[in-house]
Formats: C-alpha cells, sequence, structure tokens
C-alpha cells in the first residue's frame, strides 16, 4: 500500500461515521436475524468486491486505533469494553482466589463435593477409630505384658532366694559353733537350724552350704554331713532375718546356745546389718510336677 | 482507541477495586463474561468488515449477555445448569473462533 493510498483512505474513514453508519447500519440489522449473532456470516465475501474503492479492513482497524476520535460510537464502544473488562477481572480475581473453585461452582456441584467429602470425612473417621482401638489394644496387651514380666521377675527372685539360686543379702546375725571335741552332732545342728527358722530365718548358709527346704545333716565318720558334704570345724552359720528376733530365739535359757554349752561347744552370735549369703544351689527342674496354676 | 482504552481501564479498575459480586449473580459472571467477548469479536470483525454500527453492537452486547446468563438460570432451574452452561460456552467459543478467523483474515490477509 502507498502511503497516498494510505492518507486517502483515512481521509475518507474521518467521513465515515457520517456517512456509512446509516447504510451500515440498516444492512447489518436486516443480518443479524438470520445468524442469531452479532455480526454478518458472510460477510468476508462481501468486502471484496469493493475492496479497490473501499479501505481494506486493516486499513480500518489502524483509522480506528488513530487518532483517537471521541465520536458516539467510539464512547459507547468503550463502555461496554469497560463492563466486559470489569467482569473479566473480576472473574479472574474470583478464580484465581483462595478456593475460588469452589466460589464459582454451582449449587448441585457443591451439593456433590460436600457429599464427597463428609464421605470421605466419614471414612477416615471410622479408619481412625479402628486404628486408635487397635492402638489401644496394643497398648494395654503390652501393659500387660510388662506387668506380669515385673511380677514374674519378682516372683522368681522371692522363688529364688527360697530354693537358693539366687544370693541374698540383708541384716542378720552370724552365729559361730567352735566344738573341740567333736560334741556337736547333726541333731545339734539340725536343732540350731529349726530354732533359726522358728525365728524368722530367711536365707541361711552353713559355711559353703546354702540351706534350704530339703537340706538335712547327717552323722558321718569324720564329723557332720550337710546335704551329703562335709563341713569343717568351725561351723558358721549366716543367717538373714530380724536380729532383734534371731539373737534372742538362740540365746534363751535352754535354748541352743545353753544346750551347745553343754556340749563343750561354744557358739558365738554377732549381729550384723549387712549380710550376704552367696552360697548357691543349683536350678532343679522337676521331672514329675507341673505347674497346676495355669 | 477510546474503545481500547475503555476496556484496559475496566481490567485495571476491576483488579484495583475487587468489587464484591452478589452471589445471586455470581454463577452468571462467566458465561455473561465468555458471550461479551464473543459480541466484542463479533463488533471487531464487523469493524472490520466495514459495517460496524454502535446500535448494533450495543444491542448485540446486551442481548448476548441476557441470553447466556438466561440459558444458564434456566439450565439451573431446569436441573441441568453445567451441562448447558457448558453447552452454551462451546457454542460461544466456536463463534468466537469464527469470528477470530476473519479477523485474522483482513488483518493478516491470510
Amino acid at each position: 500500500m502507498s502511503d497516498e493510498h494510505d492518507d486517502d483512505a483515512q481521509d475518507r474513514r474521518a467521513d465515515d461515521p457520517q456517512a456509512q453508519e446509516p447504510q451500515a447500519g440498516g444492512g447489518q440489522q436486516e443480518q443479524d436475524p438470520q445468524d442469531g449473532g452479532a455480526h454478518a456470516e458472510d460477510a468476508p465475501e462481501e468486502p471484496r468486491e469493493p475492496a479497490a474503492a473501499q479501505p481494506s479492513g486493516r486499513q480500518r482497524l489502524l483509522a480506528g486505533l488513530w487518532p483517537p476520535r471521541a465520536s458516539r460510537a467510539q464512547l459507547t464502544v468503550a463502555v461496554l469494553l469497560f463492563v466486559l473488562g470489569l467482569g473479566l477481572a473480576i472473574q479472574v480475581n474470583t478464580t484465581s482466589d483462595n478456593g475460588g473453585a469452589l466460589r464459582g461452582a454451582r449449587q448441585e456441584d457443591l451439593v456433590r463435593i460436600l457429599t464427597e467429602v463428609d464421605n470421605r470425612t466419614q471414612r477416615l473417621e471410622d479408619e481412625k477409630r479402628g486404628l486408635e482401638t487397635q492402638r489401644s489394644e496394643l497398648q494395654s496387651s503390652s501393659d500387660q505384658a510388662a506387668e506380669a514380666l515385673k511380677q514374674t521377675r519378682q516372683k522368681e527372685q522371692q522363688l529364688g532366694i527360697l530354693a537358693g539360686t539366687v544370693t541374698a543379702e540383708g541384716p542378720g546375725i552370724t552365729l559361730t559353733i567352735t566344738d573341740p571335741h567333736g560334741g556337736v552332732a547333726a541333731d545339734s545342728l539340725l536343732d540350731t537350724l529349726q530354732e533359726l527358722r522358728a525365728a524368722g530365718a530367711e536365707a541361711i548358709q552353713i559355711n559353703d552350704v546354702r540351706v534350704v527346704a530339703d537340706t538335712y545333716f547327717t552323722d558321718g565318720a569324720d564329723g557332720v554331713l550337710i546335704d551329703g558334704r562335709p563341713v569343717s570345724q568351725p561351723y558358721v552359720f549366716k543367717v538373714i532375718g530380724n536380729p532383734q528376733d534371731l539373737e534372742p530365739a538362740l540365746n534363751i535359757p535352754g535354748g541352743v546356745v545353753q544346750t551347745l554349752e553343754k556340749e563343750q561347744a561354744t557358739a558365738d552370735v554377732v549381729r550384723s546389718q549387712k549380710i550376704v549369703v552367696d552360697a548357691l544351689r543349683p536350678l532343679k527342674q522337676p521331672d514329675y510336677a507341673r505347674s497346676s496354676s495355669r | 482507541m477510546i474503545a481500547v482504552l475503555g476496556l484496559v481501564v475496566g481490567v485495571v479498575v476491576g483488579l484495583v477495586v475487587r468489587p464484591v459480586v452478589p452471589t445471586g449473580v455470581e454463577p452468571y459472571l462467566p458465561i455473561a463474561v465468555v458471550a461479551a467477548l464473543d459480541a466484542v469479536f463479533g463488533g471487531l470483525r464487523a469493524m472490520l468488515d466495514g459495517i460496524f454500527d454502535d446500535k448494533v453492537f450495543v444491542v448485540s452486547f446486551l442481548s448476548n449477555v441476557v441470553v447466556a446468563a438466561l440459558i444458564v438460570f434456566l439450565g439451573d432451574k431446569l436441573g441441568v445448569g453445567a451441562q448447558l452452561s457448558t453447552g452454551v460456552v462451546v457454542v460461544l467459543g466456536i463463534r468466537i473462533f469464527s469470528n477470530a478467523a476473519a479477523i485474522r483474515r483482513h488483518v493478516f490477509r491470510a
């Protein structure tokens, strides 16, 4: 396109609003009902024939853009485009807002989404409840197991002291029997032991033999045997129990100490706050007896 | 030029002021915007064809918006709002494309 042609077109365009509008409007209004839209469908063909006489579309666009003219058409279009821009901006704002997807959604969608969320919440709630139940079950069972373990340990300790499989320590007395003339026989030692047991002795050791429920005393060729093991003199009883009970029990008139003194032996009782009974017995597994508590 | 300025000012005002849309109108706004876009493309094409008329443009703009909103409203009442608004958007989209094609032919001669 030459410059002259452009100028020419612009000049003509300047006159256009007055000259062309009425006829263009008329044509447009007749075409409108046919295609139901804003503007003619078959328009592209139309301006081709008078293209030589009329300005091309591009020229019209440029003419409309520059120079700015405050014509009625421009102003009305400006107002409408302002409204469009406003709506566009509002809509874009709304959509890009946080939760904009929900704001723009229609009622039935919202109801569906709400139902879905409700269902999901319900499912998760159920799952949570199940897991919590499981957790509390596991916790209580592990608590029970720990408690049972603790009790079992305690019981094992107690039984171990009774059975002589563990060492024991505590307040008690040490009884030393010295018998230079060999007058002390198994029955005297048994009497002494019974006296100590009656006075509440809890763990007893004679020399290096732990005294338990089935301990027995026998007279051997050269001394006393305890549980079949020879014990040499002096006989040292390490006894755990209440010293205030044990000592008087031995010293009462006609008691162990006096009886032993009649046999020409000396009995020496020493109280102590810490007696260690450390002679052990092997644990024996019963062959036939089984616990009936379970 | 003034028309383009109007569009720009509208967008700027919408972004700056952030007006609150009434809840009742909210579902119709997007459809109305698409319908208005269709009218604007139609108007641009008519201008390139040299048959632009501001009265027709105003009427088509307003009627497009109103009819689109009305269809969606009716669809909502009938319980097919989502489908109907999809249909409206599809139809308007097709029209926008064909108008854009015509505009392209004018502007780029291709």
